[in-house]
């Protein structure tokens, strides 16, 4: 059956390239915020929190495109779906950018005191969010919803790791008031990173959305 | 644990059938315009039948109240039931189906007489008694929302009336006749928006009463007015089909057919 909406068409492509270019915008920011924290790299958080205002100017940019197609072009069934988890998709990686940047300002802090700790389950923890966003983004290329779900499911792994960090630190806290500061910071970050997971569920039941038309809770 | 909330309910499985169309064939002369299509029209619902020029949308909602008779050489197979009883049926009272199965045009066609008249034709043909006539030219009026614009002149020619107030006037009409059905063949197409919106809000109170089957080209119209939806095609015979019929949520947000998404879609050509 011959295409008749090539125009409409073309849109569609653009805005998907343009979600999946902020989706790796974000990837870059939450593992360059990482690395600012763990090789003590003010320079790298800097330049982290600059590069928000990228992500933000893509979001609003994208948001109005996915507007003016809802507006001119009256997508129904799929091509709906598809605009709807779009806008949802680019408010969650919004999000995400700004998790990157409380992360990226967290890190300044932390680099201008002695380490609490040697860090070994935040990088964990940021690995496994790093991988969920790299892998969704993945997902939403392929509108593949069992890999969306399969991602999803992992949130479980980064709360399991969350609870263990925020139970050491508080631990910290008891048991030495001088880390108190240190040791808050660093719960507000593991926070960032755990929001981060959730917000790629919320991008999973999009996927599942996007294939189904059904709205799923997936957490 | 991924909980899936559960989608809104829509069909009915005991829901009331009105109209149940069963492997209607249709034929002009030698040539096959409807093939094999089926539909169950529930009642005091919208149903809406939608699909490119030519699939056999207004031949199929024709054959409801039999106007195919007025055209020579042309025959139906199948069946239609109305409240059970096949309409197709050559002892059917095809007078007394057209008073149960009414039916409102694309153009807007009112008798070059009086408003008042347009709407007691029906029922002065019956015999209705004069204070009864006029109890219901009120009444249809009314459930026009032609009555407040009218009243004070009924006896006005309703050829001076707008294109909006004629079309109302013609569902006047045909509810003057207390039908149980009624059929619109693209009842808007030659309205403007605002006109459009009214017959629309009227569907959406008539259908507390009357049973409502509308053909319409225009799928924001059939999204915005309709409880079900029928998409048709032509197949490879040149003959309208049925090819997916359901609640019309379903139909437009998650059509079960690649053809129909097709339309829907505008990727039809």
């Amino acid at each position: 059956m011959a295409t008749t909406r090539t125009l409409f068409d073309q849109e569609l492509a653009e805005l998907k390239t343009g979600v999946l270019r902020m989706g790796s915008m974000v990837e870059q920011a939450i593992a360059e915020s990482m690395r600012a924290l763990v090789d003590r790299d003010n320079a790298l958080a800097k330049e982290v929190i600059a590069r928000d205002q990228d992500v933000n100017e893509l979001h609003r940019q994208l948001r109005e495109r996915a507007f003016m197609i809802m507006a001119t072009q009256q997508p129904v069934a799929r091509d709906l779906r598809l605009i709807v988890s779009f806008q949802h998709m680019v408010l969650e990686l919004e999000r995400m950018g700004d998790h990157a940047v409380g992360i990226a300002r967290a890190a300044l802090r932390l680099n201008d005191m002695p380490q609490l700790k040697p860090y070994i389950d935040l990088p964990r923890m940021a690995e496994i969010t790093e991988s969920q966003v790299h892998e969704i983004l993945g997902a939403v290329i392929e509108a593949d919803q069992d890999k969306a779900r399969m991602i999803a499911e992992r949130d479980d792994e980064v709360d399991v790791l969350y609870r263990r960090i925020w139970q050491e630190l508080v631990q910290f806290m008891v048991n030495d008031p001088q880390t108190v500061e240190r040791a808050a910071i660093l719960l507000f970050l593991a926070k960032d990173l755990e929001r981060i997971a959730d917000r790629v569920t919320n991008i999973a039941e999009d996927v599942v959305f996007l294939h189904t038309g059904r709205i799923v809770e997936l957490s | 644990m991924q909980t899936e909330i559960a989608p809104r309910p829509v069909a009915d499985a005991d829901a009331e059938i009105k109209l149940d169309a069963r492997h209607v064939n249709f034929f002009y002369g030698d040539f096959q315009a409807l093939e094999d299509a089926s539909l169950a029209v529930q009642a005091r619902r919208i149903t809406a039948l939608i699909g490119p020029s030519g699939c056999g949308k207004t031949t199929f909602l024709r054959i409801f109240n039999r106007m195919h008779d007025l055209t020579p050489s042309t025959r139906a197979t199948g069946e239609v039931l109305l409240d059970g009883h096949n309409v197709l049926d050559p002892d059917t009272d095809v007078i007394q189906l057209r008073r149960q199965v009414g039916m409102l045009f694309q153009r807007p066609n009112p008798f070059p007489k009086s408003i008042y008249d347009n709407v007691a034709y029906g029922p002065h043909m019956l015999g209705w008694s004069k204070s009864r006539i006029n109890d219901i030219v009120e009444q249809s009026l009314k459930d026009t929302g032609l009555w407040d614009e009218v009243q004070n002149r009924l006896r006005r020619s309703a050829l001076n009336l707008s294109g909006g107030q004629q079309q109302r006037l013609c569902l006047a009409r045909a509810l003057a006749v207390e039908p149980q059905v009624i059929l619109m063949d693209e009842p808007a197409s030659a309205l403007d928006p605002i006109a459009t919106l009214r017959i629309e809000e009227l569907m959406q109170d008539l259908k507390k009463r009357y049973t409502i089957v509308i053909v319409t080209h225009n799928m924001q119209q059939a999204s915005r007015v309709s409880d079900f939806t029928a998409f048709m095609l032509m197949n490879q015979r040149r003959a309208g089909e049925v090819i997916e019929f359901g609640p019309t949520d379903d139909i437009f947000n998650r059509p079960k057919e690649s053809r129909t998404e097709d339309y829907i879609t505008g990727r039809f050509g």
